[in-house]
Protein backbone atom coordinates (compact mmCIF):
# COMPACT_ATOMS: atom_id res chain seq x y z
CA UNK A 1 0.00 0.00 0.00
CA UNK A 2 1.19 3.43 -0.99
CA UNK A 3 0.20 6.58 0.26
CA UNK A 4 0.57 9.40 -2.62
CA UNK A 5 0.15 12.84 -1.83
CA UNK A 6 -2.58 14.38 -4.06
CA UNK A 7 -1.00 17.53 -3.83
CA UNK A 8 2.21 16.65 -5.83
CA UNK A 9 0.13 15.24 -8.47
CA UNK A 10 -2.48 17.81 -8.94
CA UNK A 11 0.40 20.56 -8.83
CA UNK A 12 0.32 21.86 -12.01
CA UNK A 13 3.56 21.67 -14.17
CA UNK A 14 3.14 24.61 -16.66
CA UNK A 15 6.23 27.03 -16.65
CA UNK A 16 6.19 30.36 -18.39
CA UNK A 17 7.39 28.83 -22.15
CA UNK A 18 5.14 26.50 -22.04
CA UNK A 19 2.16 29.04 -21.19
CA UNK A 20 3.49 31.52 -23.86
CA UNK A 21 3.93 28.12 -25.95
CA UNK A 22 -0.10 27.82 -25.55
CA UNK A 23 -0.94 31.19 -26.56
CA UNK A 24 0.33 31.44 -29.87
CA UNK A 25 -2.62 31.09 -32.74
CA UNK A 26 -2.91 28.01 -34.80
CA UNK A 27 -2.59 28.91 -38.46
CA UNK A 28 -5.00 26.96 -41.08
CA UNK A 29 -2.87 26.80 -44.54
CA UNK A 30 -4.50 25.64 -48.08
CA UNK A 31 -1.91 24.39 -50.54
CA UNK A 32 -1.89 24.74 -54.00
CA UNK A 33 -2.61 21.55 -56.14
CA UNK A 34 -2.69 20.67 -59.39
CA UNK A 35 -6.07 19.19 -59.37
CA UNK A 36 -8.39 21.40 -57.40
CA UNK A 37 -10.31 24.22 -59.99
CA UNK A 38 -9.80 27.73 -59.05
CA UNK A 39 -13.22 28.54 -59.40
CA UNK A 40 -14.23 25.41 -56.76
CA UNK A 41 -11.31 26.86 -54.29
CA UNK A 42 -13.14 30.14 -54.13
CA UNK A 43 -16.10 29.14 -53.65
CA UNK A 44 -15.44 26.76 -50.90
CA UNK A 45 -13.99 29.71 -48.92
CA UNK A 46 -16.72 31.66 -49.50
CA UNK A 47 -19.10 28.56 -48.52
CA UNK A 48 -17.12 27.29 -45.09
CA UNK A 49 -15.99 30.82 -43.67
CA UNK A 50 -18.93 33.03 -45.34
CA UNK A 51 -16.04 35.15 -47.06
CA UNK A 52 -16.83 37.85 -49.64
CA UNK A 53 -16.18 36.54 -53.18
CA UNK A 54 -13.34 39.33 -53.37
CA UNK A 55 -11.62 37.67 -50.02
CA UNK A 56 -12.35 34.63 -51.32
CA UNK A 57 -11.00 34.90 -54.81
CA UNK A 58 -7.77 37.22 -53.36
CA UNK A 59 -7.32 34.00 -50.90
CA UNK A 60 -7.58 31.36 -53.73
CA UNK A 61 -5.20 33.24 -56.29
CA UNK A 62 -2.96 33.84 -53.14
CA UNK A 63 -2.76 29.55 -53.18
CA UNK A 64 -2.23 29.52 -56.69
CA UNK A 65 0.26 32.10 -57.17
CA UNK A 66 2.33 32.05 -53.65
CA UNK A 67 1.68 28.09 -53.40
CA UNK A 68 -0.04 28.36 -50.26
CA UNK A 69 -2.28 31.51 -47.72
CA UNK A 70 -3.48 31.31 -44.54
CA UNK A 71 -7.52 31.09 -44.41
CA UNK A 72 -8.34 31.39 -40.97
CA UNK A 73 -6.86 30.92 -37.17
CA UNK A 74 -7.17 30.67 -33.56
CA UNK A 75 -7.23 27.90 -31.20
CA UNK A 76 -5.77 24.73 -32.30
CA UNK A 77 -9.25 23.58 -31.61
CA UNK A 78 -10.90 25.75 -33.94
CA UNK A 79 -8.26 25.29 -36.15
CA UNK A 80 -8.87 21.69 -36.82
CA UNK A 81 -12.45 22.07 -37.02
CA UNK A 82 -11.52 24.45 -40.20
CA UNK A 83 -9.17 21.71 -41.26
CA UNK A 84 -11.67 18.67 -41.17
CA UNK A 85 -14.00 21.46 -42.87
CA UNK A 86 -11.71 21.81 -45.69
CA UNK A 87 -10.91 18.01 -45.93
CA UNK A 88 -14.50 17.06 -45.89
CA UNK A 89 -14.23 19.70 -48.93
CA UNK A 90 -11.61 17.94 -50.92
CA UNK A 91 -8.97 20.88 -50.08
CA UNK A 92 -5.57 20.06 -49.27
CA UNK A 93 -5.51 22.35 -45.71
CA UNK A 94 -3.37 22.04 -42.97
CA UNK A 95 -2.64 23.62 -39.58
CA UNK A 96 0.22 24.39 -37.19
CA UNK A 97 1.47 26.98 -34.36
CA UNK A 98 1.91 30.29 -35.68
CA UNK A 99 5.74 31.38 -35.88
CA UNK B 1 -21.86 29.39 -73.16
CA UNK B 2 -24.77 26.90 -72.65
CA UNK B 3 -26.15 26.23 -68.92
CA UNK B 4 -25.63 22.87 -68.23
CA UNK B 5 -26.98 23.79 -64.30
CA UNK B 6 -29.62 26.63 -64.48
CA UNK B 7 -30.83 28.22 -61.15
CA UNK B 8 -34.30 28.92 -60.68
CA UNK B 9 -36.44 31.26 -58.68
CA UNK B 10 -37.45 29.28 -56.10
CA UNK B 11 -34.08 28.38 -54.96
CA UNK B 12 -34.33 24.95 -56.77
CA UNK B 13 -32.08 23.76 -60.07
CA UNK B 14 -31.84 21.79 -62.89
CA UNK B 15 -28.86 20.02 -63.68
CA UNK B 16 -28.85 19.77 -67.17
CA UNK B 17 -26.09 17.40 -68.23
CA UNK B 18 -26.06 15.33 -71.39
CA UNK B 19 -27.56 11.52 -70.40
CA UNK B 20 -24.85 9.66 -70.93
CA UNK B 21 -22.54 12.12 -68.78
CA UNK B 22 -25.76 11.26 -65.77
CA UNK B 23 -24.88 7.63 -66.14
CA UNK B 24 -21.11 8.66 -66.18
CA UNK B 25 -20.97 9.89 -63.11
CA UNK B 26 -23.60 7.83 -61.45
CA UNK B 27 -21.84 4.96 -62.12
CA UNK B 28 -17.55 6.25 -61.33
CA UNK B 29 -19.57 7.62 -58.34
CA UNK B 30 -20.62 3.77 -57.23
CA UNK B 31 -17.11 2.49 -57.57
CA UNK B 32 -15.82 5.27 -55.71
CA UNK B 33 -18.68 4.18 -52.89
CA UNK B 34 -16.73 1.00 -53.32
CA UNK B 35 -13.59 1.44 -52.16
CA UNK B 36 -13.87 4.51 -49.60
CA UNK B 37 -13.22 2.03 -46.45
CA UNK B 38 -10.28 0.96 -48.54
CA UNK B 39 -6.47 2.23 -48.07
CA UNK B 40 -5.39 3.08 -51.70
CA UNK B 41 -3.13 5.18 -52.53
CA UNK B 42 -5.20 6.93 -55.02
CA UNK B 43 -7.46 8.26 -52.45
CA UNK B 44 -4.87 10.28 -50.52
CA UNK B 45 -6.56 13.54 -51.90
CA UNK B 46 -9.49 12.73 -50.25
CA UNK B 47 -7.52 12.29 -46.34
CA UNK B 48 -5.30 14.60 -45.89
CA UNK B 49 -2.34 14.95 -43.61
CA UNK B 50 -3.59 17.85 -41.29
CA UNK B 51 -0.48 18.07 -39.64
CA UNK B 52 2.50 16.94 -41.54
CA UNK B 53 4.82 17.84 -39.12
CA UNK B 54 3.37 16.20 -36.25
CA UNK B 55 2.74 12.58 -37.17
CA UNK B 56 1.29 11.56 -33.70
CA UNK B 57 -0.77 14.27 -33.71
CA UNK B 58 -1.88 13.37 -37.17
CA UNK B 59 -2.58 9.66 -36.41
CA UNK B 60 -5.26 11.24 -33.70
CA UNK B 61 -6.55 13.61 -36.50
CA UNK B 62 -7.32 10.49 -38.68
CA UNK B 63 -8.98 8.51 -36.19
CA UNK B 64 -11.32 10.93 -35.82
CA UNK B 65 -11.75 12.50 -39.07
CA UNK B 66 -11.50 9.37 -41.54
CA UNK B 67 -14.96 7.89 -40.46
CA UNK B 68 -16.78 10.94 -40.64
CA UNK B 69 -14.89 12.17 -44.31
CA UNK B 70 -15.77 8.83 -45.68
CA UNK B 71 -19.68 8.87 -44.20
CA UNK B 72 -20.27 12.40 -45.93
CA UNK B 73 -18.71 10.81 -49.25
CA UNK B 74 -21.64 8.10 -48.88
CA UNK B 75 -24.29 9.97 -48.19
CA UNK B 76 -23.39 12.22 -51.26
CA UNK B 77 -22.93 9.30 -53.53
CA UNK B 78 -26.06 8.11 -52.31
CA UNK B 79 -28.19 11.46 -52.93
CA UNK B 80 -26.47 11.51 -56.86
CA UNK B 81 -27.61 8.22 -57.28
CA UNK B 82 -30.89 9.13 -55.99
CA UNK B 83 -31.23 12.32 -57.79
CA UNK B 84 -30.08 11.34 -60.91
CA UNK B 85 -32.05 11.93 -64.23
CA UNK B 86 -34.60 14.30 -61.83
CA UNK B 87 -36.00 17.55 -63.18
CA UNK B 88 -35.98 20.17 -60.28
CA UNK B 89 -33.36 19.84 -57.42
CA UNK B 90 -32.08 21.73 -54.25
CA UNK B 91 -29.10 23.18 -53.20
CA UNK B 92 -28.44 20.19 -50.80
CA UNK B 93 -28.13 17.94 -53.67
CA UNK B 94 -26.79 20.24 -55.87
CA UNK B 95 -23.69 20.72 -53.38
CA UNK B 96 -23.49 16.83 -53.47
CA UNK B 97 -22.84 16.26 -57.28
CA UNK B 98 -20.65 19.38 -56.94
CA UNK B 99 -18.54 17.43 -54.16
CA UNK B 100 -18.95 13.78 -55.88
CA UNK B 101 -17.82 15.47 -59.01
CA UNK B 102 -14.57 16.77 -57.34
CA UNK B 103 -14.02 13.73 -55.46
CA UNK B 104 -13.53 11.70 -58.56
CA UNK B 105 -11.80 14.79 -60.08
CA UNK B 106 -9.06 14.28 -57.22
CA UNK B 107 -9.19 10.40 -57.44
CA UNK B 108 -8.52 10.26 -61.25
CA UNK B 109 -5.97 13.31 -61.20
CA UNK B 110 -4.33 11.10 -58.18
CA UNK B 111 -4.08 8.23 -60.76
CA UNK B 112 -3.03 10.43 -63.36
CA UNK B 113 -0.56 12.55 -62.00
CA UNK B 114 -1.86 15.83 -63.55
CA UNK B 115 0.12 18.83 -63.41
CA UNK B 116 -1.18 22.22 -64.22
CA UNK B 117 0.43 21.85 -67.71
CA UNK B 118 -2.38 19.19 -68.37
CA UNK B 119 -5.05 21.82 -69.61
CA UNK B 120 -3.92 20.86 -73.28
CA UNK B 121 -4.69 17.38 -74.60
CA UNK B 122 -2.43 15.71 -76.56
CA UNK B 123 -3.80 12.84 -78.43
CA UNK B 124 0.21 11.00 -78.08
CA UNK B 125 -0.33 10.93 -74.37
CA UNK B 126 -0.93 7.62 -73.25
CA UNK B 127 -3.29 9.22 -70.55
CA UNK B 128 -5.13 10.75 -73.52
CA UNK B 129 -8.16 9.18 -72.46
CA UNK B 130 -7.94 9.49 -69.13
CA UNK B 131 -7.39 12.68 -69.38
CA UNK B 132 -10.30 13.61 -71.29
CA UNK B 133 -12.61 11.97 -69.07
CA UNK B 134 -10.94 14.46 -66.33
CA UNK B 135 -11.80 17.50 -68.30
CA UNK B 136 -14.96 16.91 -68.23
CA UNK B 137 -15.47 16.08 -65.26
CA UNK B 138 -14.06 19.57 -64.82
CA UNK B 139 -16.12 21.38 -67.15
CA UNK B 140 -19.25 19.26 -65.25
CA UNK B 141 -18.26 20.61 -61.75
CA UNK B 142 -17.26 24.37 -63.42
CA UNK B 143 -20.78 24.61 -64.11
CA UNK B 144 -22.18 23.42 -61.22
CA UNK B 145 -19.78 25.86 -59.18
CA UNK B 146 -20.90 28.99 -61.18
CA UNK B 147 -24.35 27.95 -61.10
CA UNK B 148 -24.22 28.04 -56.96
CA UNK B 149 -21.68 31.58 -56.81
CA UNK B 150 -24.04 33.47 -58.83
CA UNK B 151 -26.73 33.25 -55.57
CA UNK B 152 -23.89 34.42 -53.54
CA UNK B 153 -23.41 37.88 -53.09
CA UNK B 154 -20.39 39.58 -53.87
Amino acid sequence: MTESSPLEVLEPDVDIDERTDQDRPWIVLVWNDPINLMSYVSFIFQKVFGYSKTKADKLMMDVHEKGRAVVSSGSRTDAERDVHRLHGHGLWATLQQDD
Amino acid sequence: MFELVKTHRDGTFSIEFPDHLVELVVGLASQLEAMLDDDRPELKRLFPTAYPDDPERDAGYQILARGELIEQRRVNVERVIESAGEGRVDEETVLSWMHVINDLRLVLGTLLDVSEDDHELDEDDPRAGGLELYHVLGVLLESIVGALRSGLPD
